[in-house]
């Protein structure tokens, strides 16, 4: 065990967990010693994946093929990581930049896409913005777009599965930094504390809630300290070394399988890319900043850097692997957006359990009359 | 085979981008999801990636220019064969009827004839069902409640009244509601033009400046005489530096020196702070008509520039309108606009301000006209200005104290010469 872990409460909040530095340097050879190599691979690959799905998705958001889009570009490092730490009993309550945590867990694409495309394949038929993916076989519950709303959810989850004695379960609760400012994220770590339910809450502190610098954001040294006053163990974490986000993890899941409570843990990463699709960041930010963190502080590049120097990597497989998952991707994408989008019937199901005369006749009304389709549907 | 890539939708529900850079042009080849093009929407601007590897046969929407939503950018040629699919239509075919069967359940409504479509009927949902319950179409009733709504006496009333089954209601008793050009013009008796495009800005525009301004317009008669007079003498000078002299530039230094005197003019209403910003600096605009339509340039910094040099900038600001070269600095950002029909520019004129400046001038013809001076009856050069002013935010005494004082700086251009930088 890392010396990190011994340290007290506030030490652990203030401080900044590395297990691989900026240039790929292993801190603490020793540290790493134990590290599976099956796993370094799977986490290499999961967050080349998360960035080669973004490309593409910007790039049909761009070309009016889908409507949103909002990337985890620069910050796979914390979804993989945390993705990794996780077993397939446990159920994952994300936000908006979580898909990678469903993926990694076996969400397919194809799924992932028909969510997107908002198509009759859609689990959810089209009623939701992008980004919206749910995976009830993986035990990914879908993103709730009011923030912060998720975290309650979260730990009443892991209340319930305490309540009913499922010992070996945890639910992950992941939020932005811009979550800690709500209502909703005080009440959940409050909750958390008292129950000692199987949680991790997470955030992914991307230093941006869309317009709003981590400086206004809030006037504590860390976000992880909040946790410290509902009487949570609080890690902080470098969001950008993969290695470190699942040490800390993995540390917070077997602490909660063993009953003993919930953690909470902020992973410091940054939000390379604009909040979304519909953002312009340039308008009000220092993109030299971001510059910085695309270039030298790249999770990717850094695990690329260390398993290459560990001899687990060879120079170029990175190109490969990407131009092999973009094959996938493309194929994905061809196959959903083929696809047809929901039977106008299903506008009026899922409310009552049999529709009523009006919701029919407000259907054979829409199905008479004269529909225009978006352009792109031609 | 001809692709069609629409504008698409790049923010949450924006309705149109403005085109800032084509990185190509018509005959250049490009790879899939190269860059081609930038666009700036109210919330971002952004590269639009090809959706397709070919030729770009034609760009449809110029720099500077506005495509709405769902309009052909550019065609690409990808070079398929067209056979294997019937080329995309140039303009998305409007209609899709989608047949959908009637739901399963409780099968006790009968779909009777949903294509007498009708323009939306108020009612409440107990109304709604009453009018089922007896078999009354909603659509064929005279509503007497508020805001044109059907209330349950009116349809008891329509009902006691011996009004037909619905399925004998095969004509929409409602239709006189949307205007249908079809029943009353012949085939080839009118001409259906899409509102878009340069037009629908300044449709819009327009609107805005006339729906928002209190418009008041006053209009003074300018002896020219003496300007015909100096522009006469200075012609061969402005011909040996290459300038084609009209009366405009000695109009826009008029301006900006009444301007100074009158800073109530040169200003604009911002309406989120709701604050008055007077603009310590005179970009003047020139609205006139361009190849799309009317195109409101704007000669900078007119206080600093001398007649030869507005001059030439006129004339440049028009060629760049023409050739569709302009910039957005060519055509944004005026503090006060100047109208000019040039010889056409008739008597007077009620124009319209170039919103959110206060004021506007129209500037007429010049011509030939008796007037009396020293009680006799003289031939002079006679022109009238129209000016606009925003009631809202300066006075009829600011506006026609103003034009008073372009007035007589035309009139005498002696005067003019001693206020210029």
């Amino acid at each position: 065990m890392e010396a990190y872990f011994e340290l007290d409460d506030e030490a652990k909040a203030r401080g900044l967990f590395q297990l691989v530095r900026e240039d790929g340097t292993a801190v603490d050879e020793a540290a790493l010693s134990g590290l599976d190599r099956t796993l370094a691979r799977r986490l290499f690959e999961g967050m080349v994946r998360i960035r080669v799905t973004d490309a593409r998705m910007m790039a049909l958001q761009r070309q009016g093929r889908i409507g949103f889009y909002g990337e985890a570009t620069g910050q796979e490092a914390a979804v993989v990581g945390s993705a990794a730490a996780s077993e397939p009993q446990d159920w994952i309550v994300p936000a908006l930049r979580e898909a990678g945590v469903g993926l990694f867990r076996g969400m397919t694409l194809d799924s992932y896409l028909a969510q997107i495309f908002g198509n009759a394949e859609d689990s959810t038929k089209g009623r939701q913005l992008p980004c919206h993916p749910c995976d009830r076989a993986h035990h990914y519950v879908v993103m709730s777009s009011c923030v912060s709303t998720q975290i309650p959810h979260a730990v009443g989850i892991a209340m319930a599965m305490k309540i009913a004695g499922d010992r070996d379960k945890v639910c992950f609760g992941f939020m932005g930094d811009g979550g800690t400012s709500e209502g909703d994220f005080h009440v959940a770590l409050n909750f958390a504390g008292v129950s000692k339910a199987p949680c991790i809450l997470i955030c992914q502190n991307n230093q941006w809630a869309i317009s709003t610098p981590g400086t206004v954001q809030t006037a504590a040294a860390s976000i992880a300290l909040k946790g410290i006053g509902y009487g949570l163990e609080a890690l902080r974490a470098d969001g950008n070394d993969v290695l470190a986000v699942h040490r800390v993890v993995k540390y917070a899941a077997d602490k909660a399988r063993r009953g003993d409570g919930a953690t909470f843990v902020e992973l410091v990463t940054y939000r390379v890319s604009a909040h979304s699709s519909s953002d312009d960041p340039s308008r009000y930010r220092d993109e030299a900043v971001t510059e910085l963190w695309k270039d030298k502080r790249d999770p990717i590049r850094r695990l690329e850097t260390y398993l290459v120097g560990r001899g687990w990597l060879a120079a170029g497989e990175r190109e490969a692997l990407a131009h092999q998952m973009e094959a996938e991707v493309r194929d994905a994408i061809a196959r959903q957006e083929a696809i047809a989008p929901p039977a106008l019937e299903t506008l009026i199901e899922d409310v009552y359990e049999e529709p009523t005369w009006l919701q029919r006749e407000q259907l054979a009304e829409l199905a008479a009359a004269p529909r225009t389709r978006a352009p792109h549907q031609h | 085979m001809a692709f069609n890539f629409y504008m698409p939708d790049i923010g949450e529900g924006v309705v149109e981008g403005e085109i800032v850079a084509w990185k190509v042009k018509e005959g250049d080849r490009v790879t899939l999801d190269q860059p081609i093009v930038e666009v700036m929407t109210d919330k971002a601007t952004v590269e639009l990636p090809s959706p397709r590897a070919g030729t770009i046969v034609q760009i449809n929407y110029r720099d500077g220019q506005i495509c709405p939503v769902g309009q052909v950018l550019v065609v690409i040629d990808d070079g398929a064969a067209a056979s294997s699919k019937p080329e995309a239509p140039a303009t998305p075919p409007a209609l899709h009827a989608v047949p959908v069967a009637p739901g399963s359940g409780a099968g006790a409504i009968q779909i009777v004839d949903t294509t007498a479509s009708r323009a939306r009927v108020l009612a409440t949902p107990a109304t709604r069902r009453l009018a089922r319950q007896l078999g009354v179409e909603l659509g064929d009733i005279e509503p007497t409640g508020k805001h044109g709504r059907v209330t349950t006496d009116d349809v008891r009333g329509h009902r006691a009244n011996g009004a037909a089954a619905p399925a004998a209601s095969a004509t929409p008793a409602r239709a006189a509601a949307t205007y249908a050009p079809s029943a009353i013009a012949k085939a080839g008796d009118e001409e259906r033009i899409p509102l878009r495009g340069v037009r629908k800005k300044i449709a819009e525009s327009m609107a805005r400046a006339v729906h928002t301004a209190a418009h008041f317009t006053y209009v003074e008669e300018v002896d020219m005489t003496e300007l015909v007079a100096v522009r006469e003498r200075a012609k061969p000078r402005a011909a040996e530096r290459g300038v084609k002299l009209n009366y405009l530039p000695f109009i826009v230094k008029a301006v900006v020196s009444g301007l100074k005197k009158w800073p109530q003019l040169n200003a604009s209403l911002d309406e989120t702070t709701q604050e008055i910003v007077r603009k310590k600096y005179y970009h003047i605009g020139i609205a006139a008509q361009g190849p799309h339509g009317l195109a409101v340039s704007v000669v900078r910094e007119a206080d600093r520039r001398s007649i030869f040099d507005i001059s030439r900038e006129i004339d440049r600001l028009g060629e760049a309108v023409k050739a569709g070269t302009a910039t957005r600095d060519d055509l944004t950002g005026g503090t006060f606009t100047i109208s000019s029909l040039g010889k056409l520019g008739g008597v007077l004129a009620t124009p319209i301000i170039n919103f959110p400046e206060v004021a506007i001038i129209g500037v007429h013809k010049i011509e030939e006209r008796p007037a009396v001076r020293g009680g006799q009856i003289v031939a002079r050069h006679l022109m009238n200005l129209s000016i606009s002013i925003d009631h809202r935010l300066a006075d009829g005494w600011d506006g026609a104290m103003f034009l008073q004082d372009v007035k007589a700086l035309l009139e005498d251009p002696t005067t003019m010469f001693m206020e210029m930088v």
